[in-house]
């Protein structure tokens, strides 16, 4: 894998302003990111992974500058694509494409599975209106649907079918780079399973980089080359699969794993889950200092006071907690 | 929430006692070409002091054979035929009045959305003390108590402070907190808990099934655990039914579905399940196809058409769930996996 | 690359249906919405050919036989200038579809280009949109529509009389058509307001749907997104709100005429016949009996048929 960025985030922050009372009286911010840094490597599959409301679907939507980013940079082909207006963003949009959770409503209900593929294409001027047919044909044979679905309707069709419709659509910009934002939690099982594995064969096909947002961590740990922890809008740890599952540093990655069930029911049974005390405090009113200090089992009185730096405590593993680092040198 | 561990009693699978039992059952759906099978002759049963895993995926029919129990279907859905014994009784032809008293009494819920089961303008306290009032006669005070008591039970801190609060002020996991604590409101002898922790996070589902176990080992009741994910379920079920299309295709103890899954769709499951273990590169197996709409089975098995190992008689008749073990704990509704049996 | 392949024999059989033609499948099975359907195009039908058809020209007096009792020869009997009831009630549908038609296209093209523009955009459009519906809603329909026809009728009939005089121009002889554009105007003027919000109320709920984002994501532009995702899904309440529309405009327009503020005799109007018929309903009852009962027939067809539209294109349940 060639380690090159294909996008580098930096101290990126996002701020939602909102209204709250009965009667909007009082203005509030949800600190939904706040000082987020990471890359993301051509070719990878970096996955973000968290409990709901920890910024993980927010990232993916704000580097897409689907959300106006509060601050911070999104450096993409040299550009810092979050201060680009829709017209000027227009050609990086094509490149930069998104699947969504809910397949259910990501699609136009009034547009033919044929129409939805080819809109993108003639938008772009991808293909000339005489190849659009075989181009569309094309596309959802890539994604294992056969040619006679570009007539149908989205509501004709399968959650799992929605699904690979939606990815079709995103493959028709020919991307480099698609967001994939739980884009697998709501389908079934054994569908999910199909999923997967037309995501990675897409990505040799067509050497796709993905970043995987999703809570399930058993298929986060099947696909993903880096993982990315978050908790409450900052990050937590970030490091490749491997080292995050095998030798997790941060105390919270570390209740996220053992909160994991095994389909193992002897293992499940004598396990000793280390299970966290409470829930995630509100995105309006963050804890100061480390922001899981609330629910640290080996909190310090610096935790409180003091944000972690964001450090690299290991090569290629990075941390944001005081007792790792402490004894780290500089 | 560390509870002291009591040791549980021995569940009844082994001498046969049944509290639940399901004989039959069909439910049908009313659809725009006349009435279409959702539940197809289901026969389930839980023991005295069992803990049953109902595992499925979206539209087998899991939920809905758990509600037409209680009646509590939807319009347009209706059980057609077969009975559904709870304590020896037949719940399907008691009267009204008679199975308001198992509901919410003998027999405790637990939904998959703690926000939507929840009446958002009543105070957490009147939701616990309701049932309380209505089927064990307390007073309000004595109900008020009771409930208290109840939200310390399930680890909610400040238990008789939240009395007053609404749902909306709770977290999601507090709040299915709450709702469990309504299912045990009564004492049930019976909890069927319907994919409870489909909306939670990682970490609170976790504290959820810990706090089911817990309070299952101590109060001694049997549990109903309806849910897709066989992992989640793994600890904390005696044994488990596989639902395929609206029948049960697989009935096996916990540990022999785990090593020794007999039907080709619980194996399609179990191998669909991302492994710590897998390379990366590798494919996760999958099951081809989706399964069958109402209205649209199959004649012969109802996974026959996504079946890899499919036979010419597959397609013609359907299996019925026999014994794969001496004994019979184990069964299986597959025609190879039968014949593979008989052969060895 | 291997992909898996979809084995789905649900989908192979059928053809493709869409939403309008599954919503025209429910249509027909409601025999109420059936029943609205039929009498609207007999009632359409009798608009545009029924003036050819009538054995009797609207304005023919025949004062020989005057208050006439229903016959064969006069099915609605005449009135008391021994006009055929029948050829009025006849013509006077062509003026009710004709009012209902222009003014409920009018509110439409003004409600839904000010709801789409306040629902997409939000912001200070919004609320400017939003203060403009309410002030129309808060007066008096009635009130309103009076004031306009009572202070502009006399003075701009006046003038282009004057001016007729003057110029000899045959484009001023004709007065009624001020009549049609006061009642067009004051009419529409009033009638705005509901598509406003209804459609203000879609563009706000559809605008969040995740298809939107995902448009967006593509890079789509505002113009195609409004134009290919908004309006089409926005479409089936809309269509709904002006059958409904379309009857309450006929029976507005009877109303205004039965006040006399609406189309002016000799012009038949259900609403100016009903007036003329109540004078006399104690002697001649077909009088007031035969465009009243046209009316509500004609107004309980269009709410029928909204109703079935409503229940064929909002199914519970559906996705």
């Amino acid at each position: 894998m060639a380690a090159q960025p294909l996008m580098r985030i930096e101290n990126l922050v996002k701020h939602f302003h909102v209204r709250l009372g009965a009667f909007g009286e009082r203005a509030a911010t949800v600190h939904a990111l706040d000082d987020v840094n990471f890359d993301i490597l051509e070719g990878e599959t970096l996955s973000l992974v968290g409990e709901s409301g920890c910024g993980k679907s927010t990232t993916g939507f704000t580097l897409l500058n689907l959300h106006r980013a509060t601050e911070g940079k999104v450096i993409y082909q040299g550009r810092n694509i979050v201060e680009l207006d829709e017209k000027a963003m227009r050609p990086y949009r094509r490149q930069l494409q998104i699947v969504f959770q809910d397949p259910y409503s990501t699609l136009n209900p009034r547009m033919t599975i044929g129409e939805a593929v080819g809109e993108p294409i003639l938008f772009h001027k991808l293909a000339t209106k005489a190849e659009l047919k075989d181009r569309i044909a094309a596309l959802l044979a890539d994604v294992g649907l056969p040619p006679r679905f570009a007539s149908r309707y989205p509501h004709e069709l399968s959650g799992g079918q929605r699904q690979r419709v939606a990815i079709a659509r995103a493959l028709a910009c020919q991307p480099k780079f698609i967001v994939c934002d739980e884009a697998i939690s709501a389908l079934d099982v054994s569908v999910q399973a199909q999923i997967i594995n037309l995501l990675l064969d897409l990505q040799q096909k067509y050497g796709l980089t993905y970043l995987f947002i999703a809570h399930d961590l058993a298929v986060v740990r099947h696909i993903s080359d880096r993982v990315g922890v978050m908790y409450l809008g900052r990050l937590a740890e970030l490091a490749t699969r491997e080292e995050l599952f095998e030798h997790p540093l941060h105390p919270y990655t570390k209740a996220l794993l053992s909160a994991v069930p095994e389909a193992d029911p002897a293992h499940e049974r004598s396990r000793k889950r280390q299970i966290l005390q409470g829930d995630v405090p509100s995105p309006l009113s963050p804890p100061p200092g480390c922001r899981f200090h609330t629910r640290c089992p080996i909190a310090m009185d610096i935790c409180d006071k003091v944000v972690p730096e964001w450090r690299e405590a290991r090569p290629g593993h990075r941390v944001a907690c005081h007792a790792v680092t402490e004894g780290l040198p500089g | 929430m560390m509870m002291a561990n009591t040791i549980r009693p021995e569940p009844s699978t082994k001498t046969g006692e049944r509290l639940l039992d399901v004989k039959g059952l069909t439910i049908e759906i009313e659809t725009r070409n006349g009435p279409a099978t959702i539940v197809d002759g289901i026969d389930l049963h839980v023991g005295k002091g069992e803990t049953l895993g109902i595992v499925g995926e979206s539209g087998c029919g899991k939920s809905l054979t758990m509600l037409s129990m209680m009646r509590l279907l939807p319009n347009k859905i209706r059980v057609t035929k077969g009975e559904a014994n709870f304590a020896g009784r037949d719940l399907q032809t008691m009267s009204n009045s008679e199975l308001r008293k198992v509901r919410g009494g003998d027999v405790g819920f637990i939904f998959q959305d703690p926000m939507t089961s929840l009446n958002p303008v009543m105070r957490i306290g009147q939701q616990l003390a309701e049932p309380l009032i209505y089927h064990r006669g307390m007073s309000k005070a004595q109900a008020r108590k009771r409930a208290g008591e109840l939200l310390r039970l399930v680890g909610i801190p400040g238990a008789e402070e939240r009395l007053d609060a609404y749902p909306h002020e709770l977290s999601g996991g507090m709040r299915q907190r709450v709702m469990i604590a309504i299912g045990l409101a009564c004492n049930p002898q019976l909890l069927i808990a319907d994919e409870p922790t489909t909306a939670l996070d990682v970490t609170i589902q976790a504290q959820i099934v810990d706090l089911v176990k817990d309070l299952r080992d101590k109060l001694g009741m049997s549990v109903v655990w309806i849910t897709h994910d066989l992992a989640l379920i793994a600890g904390l079920v005696d044994r488990i039914n596989v639902l395929y299309a609206g029948t049960v295709v697989e009935d096996a103890p916990v540990d022999a579905l785990f090593a020794n899954p007999s039907h080709p769709y619980t194996q399609g499951l179990l191998a669909s399940i991302p492994k710590l273990s897998d390379e990366r590169s590798i494919r996760l197996s999958s099951i081809g196809g989706t399964p069958p709409e109402p209205g649209r089975r199959p004649k012969g098995c109802p996974f026959a058409p996504r079946c890899p190992l499919v036979e010419s008689i597959c397609h013609d008749s359907v299996p019925s769930l026999e014994g794969l073990s001496q004994n019979g704990s184990h069964r299986v509704a597959c025609f190879v996996a039968q014949r593979k049996l008989e052969a060895a | 690359m291997s992909v898996v392949p979809m084995t789905d024999t649900a989908v192979e059989i059928e053809p493709p249906v869409s939403l309008w033609r599954d919503a025209w499948h429910r249509l027909r099975r409601n025999k109420l919405a059936v029943f609205g359907l039929a009498v609207v195009v007999i009632l359409a039908f009798t608009a545009v050919f029924g003036p050819y058809l009538t054995p009797y020209d609207f304005l023919s007096q025949d004062l020989n036989s005057r208050n006439l009792a229903p016959s064969l020869s006069h099915l609605f009997g005449t009135d008391d200038l021994g006009r055929d009831v029948f050829s009025r009630v006849v013509y006077g549908t062509r003026t009710a579809f004709l009012v209902a038609i222009v003014v409920t296209f009018i509110a439409v093209v003004i409600g839904v280009t000010l709801g789409a523009l306040a629902g997409f955009f939000g912001g200070w459009l919004d609320r400017i949109v939003m203060w403009l519906t309410d002030m129309t809603m808060s007066i008096p329909n009635l009130l309103l529509v009076v004031v306009i026809n009572a202070s502009l009728k006399s003075p701009i009939t006046s003038w282009m009389e004057s001016r007729y005089l003057a110029t000899l121009n045959p484009l001023y002889r004709e007065t009624i058509w001020v009549d049609f554009l006061l009642v067009f105007g004051s009419m529409a003027l009033i009638s705005w307001p509901p598509y406003a919000r209804l459609v203000r109320a879609q563009v706000l709920s559809i605008r969040s749907r995740p298809y939107i984002t995902a448009a967006q994501a593509l890079g789509l532009t505002n113009r195609i997104i409004l134009m290919r995702y908004v309006v089409p899904n926005a479409l089936g309440p809309l269509i709904v709100a002006v059958s409904a529309g379309l009857g309450t405009a006929m029976v507005l327009e009877s109303a205004f005429s039965f006040l006399g503020v609406g189309v002016n005799p000799p012009t038949p109007s259900w609403g100016n016949m009903i007036s003329d018929g109540l004078r006399v309903w104690q002697h001649y009852p077909h009088l007031l009996a035969a465009p009243a009962a046209v009316l509500g027939l004609a107004s309980v067809a269009f709410s029928f048929l909204g109703d079935g539209l409503n229940d064929a294109l909002n199914p519970r349940g559906a996705k």
